[in-house]
């Protein structure tokens, strides 16, 4: 069960809309390594987590991503208010605005839709922690690409904070990693899976 | 920055300390020092929360600010750029 809290984890305030920049950092609400992606992988993935420990920080990681989409998504949302429609021609913005207007929807950059193919549960704890340090990796390398592409202090600020985040993400999840396979023949990990096999 | 903006800012700031020290004790339960930590922000934030909903609303269903009248409804919401500043 989650309770919503009325504000952000970090606050957004962007004084100057750039439709251009909205189309870009929308990735990070629905493409392959954006945050609605990350919420459902660690949530969907915790169900079978072999101990206590790496079911938490699944469940609180998760539980964090969907604060994060909400700070993309408001990010989106304050960037293209009070458009013309000249300015959504301009920046290109069009494409995405002949569909959605102004509403939120998750896609990638290039306007694919968001995808659960984008993520697995495998039911393996090694196979899922190992695709979760990937994941935040992927996330943290996109937030650099949108450094690179963003001139805006007022998005950049929130960027850094959500980039900072990918990178205490992957140390937690190696960690969860660590306590998993501190708990297996040092031999041979791989020799079955804890969430699966051997259960009493 | 607005009275508004600094309350907010302090339970964000508070919450934030507490939700990173929560991943670091999922990983390490036992750590004394990190619930030390977690224990002196937790209580820091009820009180910056408790500051900030008695003049600017509630910040969960379960307030006290919703028990008279409905204020949870009052805008405005988080993604709004008003409720930034």
């Amino acid at each position: 069960m989650w309770n919503y809290e009325k504000k952000l984890e970090y606050p957004v305030k962007i004084k100057r809309p750039d439709p251009a920049a909205a189309k870009v950092i929308i990735t990070q609400f629905g493409g392959p390594d954006g945050e609605l992606g990350a919420a459902m992988r660690y949530l969907s993935q915790r169900y079978t987590a072999p101990t206590p420990e790496v079911k938490a920080i699944l469940n609180d990681i998760g539980t964090e991503e969907l604060g994060h989409m909400e700070m993309i998504c408001s990010i989106v949302y304050q960037l293209t208010r009070n458009l013309t429609p000249k300015e959504i021609k301009e920046s290109g913005f069009d494409a995405y605005f002949v569909d959605h207007t102004n509403g939120l929807y998750p896609t990638q950059a290039s306007g694919y839709p968001f995808s659960a193919q984008i993520f697995q549960s495998t039911g393996d704890p090694i196979a899922d922690l190992s695709e979760d340090m990937g994941a935040e990796q992927k996330a943290r390398l996109t937030y650099d690409n949108i450094l690179r592409l963003v001139d805006d202090p007022d998005v950049r600020d929130v960027i850094k904070f959500l980039r900072e985040r990918e990178i205490v993400h992957f140390q937690r999840f190696g960690e969860a990693l660590r306590l998993v396979t501190d708990k297996l023949d040092a031999k041979n990990f791989y020799a079955f899976n804890p969430s699966f096999d051997g259960k009493k | 920055m607005s009275d508004r903006e600094k309350l907010l800012k302090k339970v964000q700031m508070y919450k934030f300390a507490v939700t990173d020290a929560a991943l670091f004790l999922d990983t390490h339960p036992d750590c004394a020092q990190a619930l030390g930590y977690f224990n002196k922000y937790r209580k820091l934030l009820k009180e910056a929360e408790e500051a900030y909903e008695k003049t600017y609303g509630p910040l969960e269903i379960c307030s006290e600010q919703n028990a008279s009248r409905w204020a949870w409804v009052d805008g405005p919401f988080p993604w709004e750029l008003s409720a930034n500043l």
